[in-house]
């Protein structure tokens, strides 16, 4: 029989390509693992969306002391003129004017630092307190986890407003931006201690921690280096959330007066002063409104879209 | 050889509700430099507690050892606190697991776990650690190591990613190295790419083995000495080939017979051993096996000591299974013969025959 037709197990090995060329999908492979999260992150439109609403909250936030002396309205927060009180959109003042006289874009741009600020520092702190104590308590469990997890239990138990009304009225200097930042942060970090300690939970348990703990490790370097990375999605998600809700706590707090005082101008505080005039200027509401809304939405939406992103399983292979 | 490592009387328990779990139950080897030792048993019989123990990894509590020492170079792990424990770990003992797939931490590179240890136990600048962890990655048949390194673990096959682990586990060259059903979870053709990569580095780097396995296959070609485990005991021990040639106990009689065979007649069913392992919160007084043993005799419900049966050949078994009186009886209670493997055992062959 001739070899060369035997069709069976034996047939010829078809010669191996020398040079192969390069595809766009073998280009792909050879990208950093940087580029396929952000082509991922950008393929996204929704997300994308959210993050481009971001980028021109931030930049007009940050870009407000350099665009308002341009405007002509230097001092927004603190010079009442009641000669053009309670005016409609106009050119010179795009947003109108409030009850005093003042530019509401002025105002809403100054409101929108302060809003963001505040969202962003209250979730780092928030962040950093529920990562830690979710982290012990998935960790070392026992004692230490019932004991932390009934604090969290016994504190999202207690009506959010009333204890931060209660705080914020007797404890913290009122109206300053830390003494806000931080009082929305010890109530703010409960979920997300939640979230980390179940991650924890269930990740502790596989075996890579087991293979790392035979290679020499500890327990900092076990948490740090490797059960953190492994529940950055739904950190990162937590904490884009976090943003988004503390700009309504935030909000909620300086519209029922217990937040940032006047003069200083939130969003929230551009809410209280100006709903006793929505039916004469809706503007006032609206733009405040309006911010927040897009502002709290855009988070959301460009943390589901980075969760989505940083996941590495996702990663084509 | 010199000793390497000696595990005296080594006793682990679980504690339960129910009462303590003799995971493992006062064994004794030794495990001398450069040498490949298997540890053979079923689930449950002690095999990775005993390796968990070694290194002191077991969850404790629940786990607790509650007597025996473990010398290794002449210092007793038992005793060591846990920072000192940690330099022994990955730096003088490494240690494979059986599941390659998820063994590696999903969102590390390649390269980032392979530095860390090299960092951790050997100092290293991280382009030092980063160019050693490159010729790992070669050492243990990765082609394209370069590239490779900058991956993550799910863009490596099964086989791929045991071989990193490996990489891992001998990046400090370590003096002993524990690899815990390292092919269970591979194809077999990778089984035996593994089983091979392991022989040779083994050589090269002059670490001893201790390869766990409920899989007689596996240890054949690679190990020195065999130790059979049954519910905490050492049921064996001997040089490999002692093992295969001339069985001593009734558990490895069980074992050898329960391999399937490609001889093995065409829709015959496979051999197994009947009953099951001990209920190890209440186990048999005397010899653990001798619920399920053929070749069971009053005298078992004493427990056995290590009875020398050849040169580095001990057996706790009471009976002398090369007997073919007590063959005959065996066969009445349903004992099957062993095929000669290779021509030997001719032992059994004979009276298989009679």
């Amino acid at each position: 029989m001739d070899v060369t037709q035997f069709e069976g197990p034996h047939a010829p090995v078809p010669p191996v390509p020398e040079v192969v060329e390069l595809t766009p999908e073998l280009a792909r492979k050879r990208r950093g693992q940087f580029r396929i999260i952000t082509d991922r992150f950008l393929r996204n439109r929704v997300a994308v969306a959210g993050f481009v609403i971001l980028v021109i909250m931030t930049t007009l936030a940050l870009l407000a002391p350099v665009i308002e002396p341009v405007r002509g309205q230097f001092d927004p927060a603190t010079t009442p003129n009641f000669a053009i009180a309670l005016q409609g959109p106009s050119l010179a003042h795009p947003f109108g004017t409030d009850n005093v006289g003042r530019d509401e874009l002025a105002r809403w741009l100054y409101g929108a630092r302060v809003s963001l600020q505040v969202g962003l520092f209250a979730m780092l702190a928030s962040i950093l307190l529920g990562v830690t104590i979710g982290a012990l308590a998935g960790f070392y469990g026992g004692w230490l986890d019932s004991t932390l997890m009934r604090i969290v239990d016994a504190m999202l138990a207690v009506p959010l407003y009333l204890i931060l009304f209660l705080l914020s009225a007797t404890f913290f200097s009122r109206g300053t931006t830390f003494g806000i930042v931080l009082l929305i942060a010890a109530f703010s970090w409960l979920y997300t201690a939640r979230v980390v300690r179940s991650e924890f939970v269930a990740l502790k348990e596989r075996e890579f921690l087991l293979a790392t703990r035979t290679l020499g490790a500890g327990d900092l370097r076990l948490i740090l280096r490797h059960i953190i990375p492994n529940a950055i999605g739904p950190i990162v998600v937590s904490a884009t959330l976090l943003v988004g809700t503390n700009i309504i706590t935030e909000s909620t707090l300086s519209f029922f007066g217990f937040g940032l005082q006047p003069p200083a101008s939130s969003w929230g505080v551009l809410l209280a002063d100006s709903e006793s005039y929505f039916t004469q200027q809706p503007m006032l509401v609206w733009a405040p409104g309006l911010g927040i809304l897009l502002t709290v939405l855009a988070f959301n939406l460009m943390g589901d879209g980075l969760r989505d992103a940083l996941d590495p399983q996702m990663t084509e292979r | 050889m010199p000793k390497l490592l000696e595990v005296n009387d080594l006793k682990t328990q679980f504690r339960t509700r129910e009462g303590p779990i003799q995971a493992v139950n006062g064994i004794s080897f030794t495990v001398n430099e450069g040498e490949a030792v298997g540890i053979v048993g079923e689930s449950g019989s002690g095999k990775s507690v005993t390796a968990l123990s070694i290194l002191r990894l077991l969850p404790m509590p629940p786990a607790q050892i509650v007597d025996g020492a473990v010398l290794f170079q002449d210092q007793d792990l038992v005793d060591l606190n846990e920072a000192e424990m940690r330099r022994i770990r990955g730096g003088k003992i490494s240690m494979i697991f059986q599941d390659p797939i998820s063994s590696l931490n999903p969102v590390m590179r390649i390269q980032d776990q392979i530095v860390e240890t090299l960092q951790l136990h050997l100092g290293l600048s991280k382009a030092e650690a980063r160019a050693r962890a490159r010729s790992l990655l070669e050492a243990v048949g990765i082609p394209d190591a370069a590239r490779r390194l900058r991956g993550y673990p799910h863009q490596f096959s099964g086989g791929m990613r045991q071989r990193v682990m490996i990489a891992i586990a001998i990046a400090t060259n370590p003096k002993l190295l524990i690899a815990d059903e390292p092919t269970t979870a591979l194809d077999v053709t990778i089984q035996a790419q593994i089983l091979e990569l392991l022989a040779r580095l083994r050589r090269d780097l002059n670490t001893s083995l201790i390869l766990i396995t409920h899989d007689l296959g596996v240890v054949a070609g690679v190990t020195d000495r065999i130790l059979v485990m049954y519910a905490g005991h050492i049921a064996e021990r001997a040089p490999t080939e002692e093992i295969f040639d001339n069985p001593r106990h009734p558990y490895t009689l069980g074992l050898l017979g329960a391999v399937p065979r490609l001889d093995a007649e065409r829709g015959s069913d496979l051999v197994t051993i009947p009953g099951s392992p001990p209920d190890l919160l209440h186990p048999p007084t005397g010899c653990p096996f001798q619920p399920r043993c053929p070749f069971k005799i009053d005298k078992c419900a004493t427990y056995p000591p290590d009875l020398k049966v050849g040169r580095d050949h001990y057996s706790a078994c009471w009976v002398d299974v090369t007997d073919p009186k007590e063959q005959q009886r065996a066969m009445q209670k349903g004992f099957i013969p062993l095929h000669p493997v290779g021509g030997t055992l001719a032992g059994e062959f004979s009276a298989g025959n009679a």
